[in-house]
């Protein structure tokens, strides 16, 4: 059946720090709050966009991110989001996707073709 | 042994039949990992042997007009010293990660404008041990339980239930601010400044809007004559200007004796911050063709200013931790990657140089993030290391 949080976009306030045993990984953790507001369950593929460039990463609902936002491990994903003026702390728009999540390779082609 | 896997460079790794005691995950794999994942010397993406590609390197660096130095903070001062003497006979940029990392709060040390401590002392004798802004959790494993909140030290006998008071500030629920309950407090804040505010008019005896806490955390400073502050990259992140901040921890000393380290840095960042302000008086983002350092000289804003044509990068890879603009800036120009490993930033290099991993592979002196020199020992010595290329390439330049 469609999840009708399919289509539910939200704006969520995005913290990036370090995390030994994720910081290579695809992952995205989702405050609960933030969660029940856009629909994400744990182990959902979500899709955070910004500015233009989007990422896939698998979420974790879990109280280690910012109340009303999501926390990345620093990493090529976090560095896809981020830029220069908002480097460790910034805002995205999340809604939960049907793909895969995004891999290394895929930012690295993207750097290779520029 | 020593572990290099971050700036608390713990002393007490034994690695006994290919097991290793007492280091944390990340330390741990570091020790058990290193052959993995080793560059091979290329150029323009083909291998050749080392000393082709060294003198490619030179060959890039001689052309270039405006060329960067980069990185270092995993590598010994004296690969540092050595880097800092390059840039200085190319007349031109040093920079590390410093400079969008923990490099402000390391100058405010260095240049005596808050006092500081060593993390020994803080085990022997501190009380309030305040996290602004770190998370050691994940960023310095052992930190809290070798120097701070549950260690006992010879005036702290009665461990972390009696003898020490944490604090965690943090703009989230850190799994380190999940540690602070027994003789703790934990402030979730949306703003550093505010807090530093409400420090200041508490102590006014003015209306302030983290009064509770700010009440409990200076009841708490009186009992003790040693009291520590960690602040970390949210603490840097969360200021534009670190004057609030020095200013606060002159204020807290005239009420009891508090220190300042700053924490969670690479394994020689100090290091490399030391070495720049020994030579310049400045840690980072520095031009010996201007002779200062300032903002636009930092390696993010030369590439976003197209200011350089070349960059030589050491032991960091600025493609995994770095916005994907500079990425994109980094593939317009000529760049040299000298590393143990092969990083995404490798991948992209014209010259790709492999050294050895400081502390497993050679041998130097690295800086701890409270300022101690640590000497460090290795598992086996090889050849072609940081000293070998980097001398090399002093000579042909």
């Amino acid at each position: 059946m469609m999840r009708f949080t399919r289509f539910l976009k939200t704006e969520v306030e995005v913290v990036v720090g370090r995390h030994v045993l994720a910081e290579n990984d695809a992952i995205v953790f989702i405050h609960p709050s933030i969660a029940k507001v856009a629909g994400v369950k744990d182990g959902d593929t979500v899709e955070l966009e910004r500015k233009g460039r989007v990422v896939r990463l698998k979420a974790k609902i879990s109280e280690i991110a910012p109340e009303n936002g999501c926390f990345i491990p620093n990493g090529i994903y976090a560095s896809y989001l981020a830029d220069l003026d908002n480097f460790k702390r910034f805002k995205a728009n999340i809604e939960v996707s049907d793909g895969e999540v995004t891999k290394v390779e895929d930012i690295m082609k993207e750097l290779s073709k520029s | 042994m020593i572990c290099p896997g971050c700036s608390c460079l713990c002393d007490d790794i034994e690695i006994i039949d290919n097991v290793v005691r007492n280091a944390c995950r990340r330390g741990a794999e570091l020790f058990l990992k290193y052959k993995e994942n080793r560059a091979t010397p290329r150029v323009n993406g083909k291998e050749v042997d080392v000393d082709k590609a060294i003198e490619a390197a030179i060959d890039i660096l001689k052309d270039s007009k405006n060329p960067a130095i980069y990185g270092f903070d995993t590598t010994p001062v004296e690969v540092q010293e050595l880097a800092v003497k390059l840039a200085e006979k190319l007349n031109t940029y040093i920079d590390d990660n410093s400079s969008f990392c923990l490099g402000d709060l390391v100058e405010i040390v260095l240049k005596k404008e808050v006092p500081t401590t060593t993390l020994d002392d803080v085990r022997d004798y501190a009380y309030v041990i305040m996290y602004w802004g770190a998370n050691p959790y994940q960023s310095l494993s052992r930190h809290m339980s070798r120097y701070t909140y549950y260690p006992r030290g010879k005036e702290r006998q009665k461990g972390y239930e009696e003898d020490r008071f944490l604090v965690v500030i943090d703009i989230r629920r850190s799994e380190t601010s999940m540690l602070a309950k027994t003789n703790a407090r934990y402030i979730i804040v949306k703003n550093d400044l505010e807090l530093i505010d409400s420090f200041f008019k508490y102590m006014e005896g003015k209306p302030a809007k983290y009064a509770d806490d700010v009440a409990a955390i200076i009841r708490e400073l009186k009992k003790s004559n040693f009291n520590v502050i960690f602040g970390g990259l949210g603490l840097k992140y969360g200021l534009k200007d670190l004057k609030p901040f020095i200013d606060l921890v002159k204020k807290l000393n005239e009420i009891s004796p508090t220190y300042f380290i700053p924490t969670g840095f690479h394994a020689n960042m100090r290091g490399f911050n030391e070495t720049l302000f020994e030579k310049t008086g400045f840690v980072n983002k520095y031009s010996f063709r201007e002779n200062k350092s300032d903002k636009s000289f930092a390696f993010t804003e030369l590439l976003k200013n197209d200011l350089i044509d070349s960059a030589l990068i050491v032991g960091t890879d600025p493609v995994k931790s770095l916005p994907f603009e500079v990425a994109l800036k980094l593939k317009k120009i000529k760049t040299i990657v000298i590393d143990p490993r092969n990083s995404l930033t490798s991948r992209i290099a014209d010259v790709v140089i492999p050294s050895a991993i400081s502390g497993i592979e050679q041998g130097g002196t690295m800086v701890r993030c409270d300022g101690v020199r640590v000497k460090l020992e290795t598992i086996e010595e090889v050849e072609v290391n940081d000293y070998y290329v980097m001398n090399k390439i002093l000579e042909g330049i």
